[in-house]
């Protein structure tokens, strides 16, 4: 039953024609519920206490920020003729990129077979929902009259009598992000199902347990209710994969369809796609590290997950610095002086600060990631996650602002200067997402249980038919 | 749903005690273990059979010999469907019960209509997926007899289950046991009817009937608005997005610095159909600009102000001897509008008009108020220039300058740059070159074809003019009289005069 | 957990590892046979219709035997990159695709012929009266020739054959190396330097697509366009592995090694790539359409006129509509008869794609010329141009394969990927 796997073996170390361990330690598959449900069951550490404070401090910030934002206006942001694009839609496309993650860890991964997503997957996706959240608010609130906001829908009105533009990109992002955001609730909710029969089962306490039993809709763990179940998650993550592709396809699109130099390039699409993996990667493991050593998770996270993810941030990375390298080329090779211009001046414009940040930080700092130490050490995997999560930002501020700020009519450039509003506004994003993750961390189960048990049972088999046990 | 044989408590067939029993239950501990309990219940010909497990275990349905689930079919169903809607939706919308054109694509616009299609054919598959799964499944299902069994608790932690229904034909409460002993569970046990209270907890009621009470206080209010009148003014919650706050002309605003409501063009903008400011001052600007940069800057300012274009503003304070700035004006030397037989025509017209009150047709300085104001000999009148002056030739009086004293005056003379457009300024320009041309022409430029005409005409006048001197002579008090009382037969013959020149 | 017996791997020299006879013995007809039909079809086409059409319909073979090569190439430096277990049993075909890379280079000479003439028989660009015919800005040019002129472009081009081969039979050596020796190391050092590679790779791609397709259009620029030859690259290559799969399965070779799990595996991929080739195709074409800039619509528009419209809307309904339906069910999947007829289908239809991509341009640049390359006879010459290309590359791949093993036979994960199961 349980299998020998010292604490301290790098698994990391793989020999062609084996498999590592992704369950460290002599766990058995009530360690792994124990493991995950302490979590949820133990008191609140002081740790988790103060975070949360913090998070929610800075989440009625936000708030407060959005009430005035709705009494004042939008002219409370820095965003000015010409660039009307400025913070909200920055902010709007990074949340959205970080978002990507966790379905694509879900997804993506579980077609091709990675069985390391499953200690990852829920937070990830959790972190997806949290981040479609944030990343929904501001193009809600950037329209002007927020609650006008349903005005987008197309249903029929009887004080408008007119519909909605479907020709129209930012359209189609409406139908993306809330396409996006549904199907991901749903596929992190069925995912959850049989954890949460495991927190109904494992309460005490009456009205948790009428509460999980509520959300855990009476699951019982039957082989049919399994069998259509794992139909359904291979369906929905074949659903998702094409899906996740799509919604950051259809964000570039509000960019690449337009004729501005340097958003009107046919490479946005899959470049979106990749900085978004990129960036949704980094943001996973910004929070799963701190998370791991401090929830005790240590057996179930190893440090091969954060090799494999390094990985990904690697190929991602490179991907978007060619990217950039193809954008440069093109726009020198097709000599169309607007397009020239628009690179030229990202480079060595007034915006030169941010690009070369941008550069720095999503081109440069994951290339540390060919050095295996830098892999597998967890500190310097955070130190430059967050690096990758900087630079993305500034990716879509040196998009949006760069662009829109000397287009093609001179007379009409201007420096784009944020307000504290857009300061306060981003950084009270973050307190909405840390909030509701640290929720997420004492409400939900943090990791997969009943794949990580299956990946156990797996790895169980192969160590009994290699009669390594027994 | 024919592939769901999930317990259920229809039919009983065997009783335990004073409770109906469901079925078996036997406990394992490990995968395999479990598995090969189930290959051999399969075998042993039971049917309504189930294991229960913490986790998905492949391969298990094949060993309880489960049947493929129609889900995939259900999905397919409603993908197609969201493709659908989503076309037909978006055509209808777009191209047939509101259409207008946009960014001049089609009104059904296919490209653009594949991203909504594709995100609604997921949506809706994916509806299809989660919701046709759970229906399938029969959930949510709160009570389960199989739940009465607190050892059961372990399944969604690390316990195996194998179960028979009790509707089995082949089930036999002895016998499945017996069968389960073989297997080498340490526990088996009969599964009983869930006995605990079935009705849902009075205040659940309460509490969903005043949930549902508050959520329709929205919907409510929303419709009496929609039926109600009111003779209250309305409520305005955001005051200057009902009142805007929209000015005139030329009223005050604290909005800008200037106070000015009414905005000037932004600097370096040049409107539709506008001149550059060359065009508009007579002034080479960027010349001027590397002369006297501060006078230029102030000229194309007063340019963007929409006030009249003096670039002469300095000339009346500087005194008129000394060397004044007009000379270090760089000034355009060449008239800018085309110059044609259009354009001429049209700047003769103009001058009859505007000048040639003053400066007479023929640009001689002697029209009709100038004869006017000599009569009656007005003190401060000054006499307009006599255009073919020499002073006023293009070598030492550009175009430019000409330009600018039409636009801006000059002594007495007003400027008419409210009057005249800047190319008809141009076009009196050229006309006025025109008539300078004519009064010291030689008589060799005539086309030799038109000479002959011309000087029968000549002397045609001259005769003319010799029998009117002479008429003129021998009457001259009254000759006076008459010229006075009707000036215009006067200018007419005049014109006569300047038209043969 | 499943409880079939472990599978058996087989000795290295046992003869299901070997290519089957009957193929070996087609090697040198294949290579005759393909050199003369490629000849002959260019030949055709060159004075039958015109120089250019010639050229045209030759790079066309060429471009098409590329992206199978470099997409078999792709397959492998991505398997050992993610070190992938279940594709162990078809790696070799890939392998032996892609050192035909080596021949490829050697068939790229008549192209670096034809420019050397310096006429734009092939690339218009190569013409010095270009840009004055076309009253081309003289700045524009000149900045555009920087780049696109002969010993620029055929250095560049040395290049990417350079780094191509170089990974080719690197990756090749090690993997065969492997089977006489069995020695774990091979596949770490593989392993080890697949990354790299794989950037090396996609660098090299989107250069040659840029170089080789794209600049027949001197003045059309796509930033997508590398991926948009990589995606057919990558499609093609599965098809071909799985394809061949089958063919040597039929003549008796590793009919042990693959089972219907690998053909669901292929043919779960087929579909995926076939999905990603319309989503950059159809991004491709969507920014172009709704950007609607004179510079940048030109490409498409010469695929909207004089009968290219139809070939657009082919390739929509017959690259991915029609497979798209014939590959999505799991039936049809773990047929493997069915699955090498979509997989024979779809490299038909890349051909097609790339006809698509090169052929336009052989007329585009006299516009009120006939389309001479949509006529019967350039169709006919084109389609023997490629067949022979193709013959002559396999009767090569057959020469290598014979003296080869068509199975990495003692690859560390042989046995995991006999063993592969889908989930």
């Amino acid at each position: 039953m349980s299998l020998a796997i010292p604490n301290g073996l790098d698994n990391t170390v793989e020999r062609p024609g084996e498999r590592a361990p992704l369950v460290l330690g002599d766990t058995t598959y009530h360690d792994i519920t124990e493991t995950v449900c302490q979590v949820a069951e133990r008191k609140p550490s002081k740790a988790w206490v103060i975070g949360f404070l913090i998070s929610f401090l800075v989440l009625q910030w936000f708030v407060v920020c959005i009430l005035y934002l709705l009494y004042e206006g939008v002219g409370v942001w820095g965003n000015r003729s010409p660039v009307f694009w400025g913070w909200p839609i920055v902010n709007f496309v990074f949340w959205v990129g970080i978002g990507h993650a966790g379905t694509l860890i879900s997804a993506i991964l579980f077609l091709f077979r990675q069985e390391w997503r499953t200690s990852i997957n829920r937070a990830a996706e959790a972190m997806t929902i949290f981040a479609v959240v944030c990343a929904g608010t501001f193009p809600g609130i950037h329209v002007g009259r927020a609650w006008l906001a349903f005005w987008l829908a197309p249903y029929p009105s009887l004080n408008l009598w007119m519909w909605p533009q479907f020709r129209s990109p930012l359209l189609w992002d409406v139908f993306a992000v809330s396409t996006y955001g549904t199907v991901s609730l749903l596929f992190w909710y069925m995912g959850m199902v049989p954890d949460l029969a495991t927190f109904r089962d494992r309460s005490k306490n009456k009205w948790r347990r009428m509460a999980y039993g509520l959300l855990s809709l009476g699951w019982s763990g039957s082989s049919r209710h399994w069998m259509r179940y794992e139909k359904a998650y291979a369906l929905l993550a074949a659903f998702a994969a094409p899906l996740v592709l799509s919604v950051h396809t259809i964000v570039s699109f509000d960019f690449a369809v337009s004729q501005v130099p340097g958003w009107h390039t046919t490479i946005f699409p899959p470049y979106f796609v990749a900085g978004a993996i990129f960036s949704g990667f980094a943001m996973v493991l910004t929070l799963m590290i701190p998370a791991r050593s401090m929830l005790g998770l240590e057996k179930l996270i190893t440090i091969r997950h954060m090799d494999n993810m390094c990985k990904i941030i690697l190929a991602t990375g490179s991907l978007v610095g060619l990217a950039y390298g193809t954008e440069f080329f093109i726009a020198w090779y097709g000599q169309v002086r607007e397009e020239k211009f628009a690179f030229t001046n990202r480079a060595f414009g007034p915006y030169w600060w941010a690009y070369w940040t941008m550069v720095t930080c999503n081109v440069i700092s994951p290339q540390l990631f060919w050095i295996k130490k830098f892999r597998t050490t967890p500190w310097i995997i955070v130190l430059i996650c967050i690096f990758v999560n900087i630079g993305m930002w500034f990716e879509r501020f040196v998009i949006t602002v760069t662009s829109l700020s000397r287009d093609y009519l001179p007379s009409a450039w201007a420096y784009f200067e944020p307000t504290w509003v857009d300061w306060s506004m981003l950084i009270g994003s973050f307190g909405m997402f840390f909030t509701l993750f640290l929720l997420f961390c004492r409400l939900m189960p943090i990791i997969n249980m009943a794949e990580t048990k299956a990946t156990l049972a797996k790895q169980i088999h192969i160590a009994h038919s290699n009669g390594e046990e027994h | 749903m024919s592939d769901n044989t999930d317990s259920n408590d229809t039919s009983m067939n065997t009783v335990s005690g004073d409770k109906k029993v469901h079925g078996t239950v036997a406990e394992f501990t490990t995968v395999d273990s479990l598995m090969d309990a189930c290959r051999k219940v399969r075998d042993a010909g039971y049917q309504k059979t189930d294991a229960f497990t913490p986790f998905p275990v492949h391969g298990i349905d094949k060993a309880l010999g489960i049947k493929p689930t129609i889900l995939p079919w259900i999905v397919l169903v409603c993908g197609l469907t969201g493709t659908a809607v989503a076309l037909t939706m978006q055509i209808w919308m777009n191209a047939i019960d509101y259409p207008y054109i946009i960014s001049g694509k089609p009104y059904i616009s296919l490209p653009a209509f594949i991203p909504v299609a594709f995100e609604l054919t997921i949506l809706f598959a994916s509806f299809g997926t989660f919701f046709g799964m759970w229906i399938l499944n029969g959930l949510p299902k709160f009570s389960n007899p199989v739940f009465t069994d607190p050892r059961f608790d372990r399944v969604t932690d690390d316990r195996f289950f194998l179960y028979i229904d009790a509707k089995d034909p082949k089930y036999n409460q002895a016998g499945v046991e017996k069968l389960f002993g073989e297997f080498g569970s340490d526990y088996i046990q009969s599964v009983v009817e869930d006995d605990s209270e079935k009705k849902i907890p009075g205040f659940m009621y309460k509490v969903w009937i005043a949930v549902a009470a508050v959520s329709i206080i929205p919907l409510l209010i929303g419709l009496k608005m929609r039926v109600t009148n009111s003779d209250q003014p309305r409520f305005h919650i955001f005051f200057d997005m009902d009142f805007s706050p929209s000015k005139d002309a030329q009223q005050n605003t604290t909005l800008f610095a200037d106070t000015r409501a009414m905005r000037p063009d932004v600097p370096g903008t040049v409107a539709r159909g506008q001149h550059d400011v060359n065009f508009r001052t007579g002034i080479d600007m960027d010349a001027m600009a590397s002369i006297d940069g501060v006078r230029a800057e102030r000229l194309v300012r007063m340019l963007d102000d929409d006030q009249p274009e003096s670039a002469s503003e300095s000339e009346e304070s500087a005194p008129e001897t000394t060397k004044s700035v007009m000379d270090t004006t760089p000034w355009l030397t060449d008239n800018p509008v085309d110059v044609s037989e259009e354009t001429l025509l049209r700047g003769k017209q103009q001058f009859g008009i505007y000048c040639s009150v003053c400066h007479g047709l023929n640009g001689g300085g002697n029209g009709l108020v100038n004869r006017r104001a000599q009569r009656i000999l007005a003190a401060t009148w000054v006499p307009p220039s006599k255009l073919h002056d020499a002073s006023l030739h293009a070598d030492v009086y550009p175009d430019g300058k000409l330009f600018s004293t039409i636009s801006n005056g000059i002594r007495k003379m007003p400027g008419y740059s409210a009057q005249i457009k800047a190319e008809d300024r141009w076009a009196i320009v050229a006309y006025v070159r025109a008539l300078q041309r004519s009064q010291d022409a030689s008589i060799d430029l005539v086309p030799k074809d038109q000479l002959e005409k011309i000087k029968k005409q000549q002397a045609e006048v001259e005769a003319a003019l010799k029998a009117e001197a002479d008429k003129a002579n021998a009457g001259a008090e009254s000759a006076e009289e008459e010229t006075d009382a009707d000036t215009s037969d006067a200018e007419t013959s005049e014109d006569a005069k300047d038209e043969s020149a | 957990m499943s409880h079939h017996p472990a599978p058996v791997v087989k000795p290295a020299d046992d003869p299901a590892f070997k290519l089957p006879a009957s193929m070996s013995a087609l090697s040198v007809p294949l290579c005759g046979g393909g050199l003369i039909l490629m000849i002959a079809g260019w030949a055709i086409a060159n004075f039958m219709v015109s120089e250019k059409v010639g050229m045209s319909a030759y790079l066309a073979a060429f471009i098409y035997c590329l992206t199978l090569t470099i997409g078999c190439l792709f397959f492998v430096l991505i398997q050992h990159l993610v070190r992938a277990g279940w594709s162990t049993v078809v790696r070799r075909i890939a392998e032996l695709v892609m050192v035909m890379i080596v021949p490829l280079a050697i068939l790229f000479i008549p192209i670096v012929m034809s420019l050397l003439t310096g006429s734009g028989t092939l690339y218009r660009w190569d013409d010095p009266e270009y840009s004055v015919a076309n009253h081309l800005n003289a700045n524009v040019w000149e900045a555009k020739a920087g780049w696109l002129n002969q010993y620029w472009f055929m250095f560049r081009s040395v290049i990417y054959f350079a780094i191509w081969i170089g990974l080719a039979v690197y990756f090749y050596r090690g993997s065969t190396e492997q089977d006489e020796t069995g020695q774990r190391s091979v596949t770490d050092r593989l392993q080890y330097w697949s990354g790299p590679a794989v950037m090396l790779f996609s660098l090299t791609t989107t250069m040659a697509a840029f170089d080789w397709v794209m600049s027949l259009a001197p003045m059309w620029f796509s930033t997508m366009f590398g991926v948009y030859l990589f995606a057919g690259s990558i499609l093609s290559a599965h098809c071909l592995i799985c394809l061949s799969a089958f063919l040597l399965q039929k003549k008796g070779a590793m009919r042990d090694e693959v089972t219907v799990e690998h053909y669901h595996d292929l043919g779960k991929l087929m579909f995926g790539f076939t999905l990603f080739w319309i989503y950059i195709a159809f991004s491709q074409f969507l920014l172009i359409w709704y950007g609607n800039i004179p510079e940048e619509t030109e490409w498409f528009y010469h695929r909207q006129e004089a009968g290219w419209e139809y070939v657009s809307i082919a390739l929509v309904v017959f690259h991915w509509i029609v497979p798209f339906m014939g590959l999505m069910s799991m039936f049809v999947r773990r047929r493997p008869a069915i699955i090498a007829f979509w997989a024979g289908y779809l490299l038909i239809m890349h051909y097609v794609d790339v006809f698509w991509m090169i052929m336009p341009e052989a007329h585009a640049a006299v516009p009120y010329s006939a389309p001479a390359a949509t006529t019967p006879i350039a169709v006919a010459a084109s389609v023997m141009c490629v067949v022979g290309m193709v013959g002559l590359m396999l009767g090569l791949l057959f020469r290598v394969a014979g003296g080869s093993k068509v199975v990495a036979v003692r690859d560390p994960r042989l046995a995991e990927s006999m063993a592969f199961e889908n989930v």
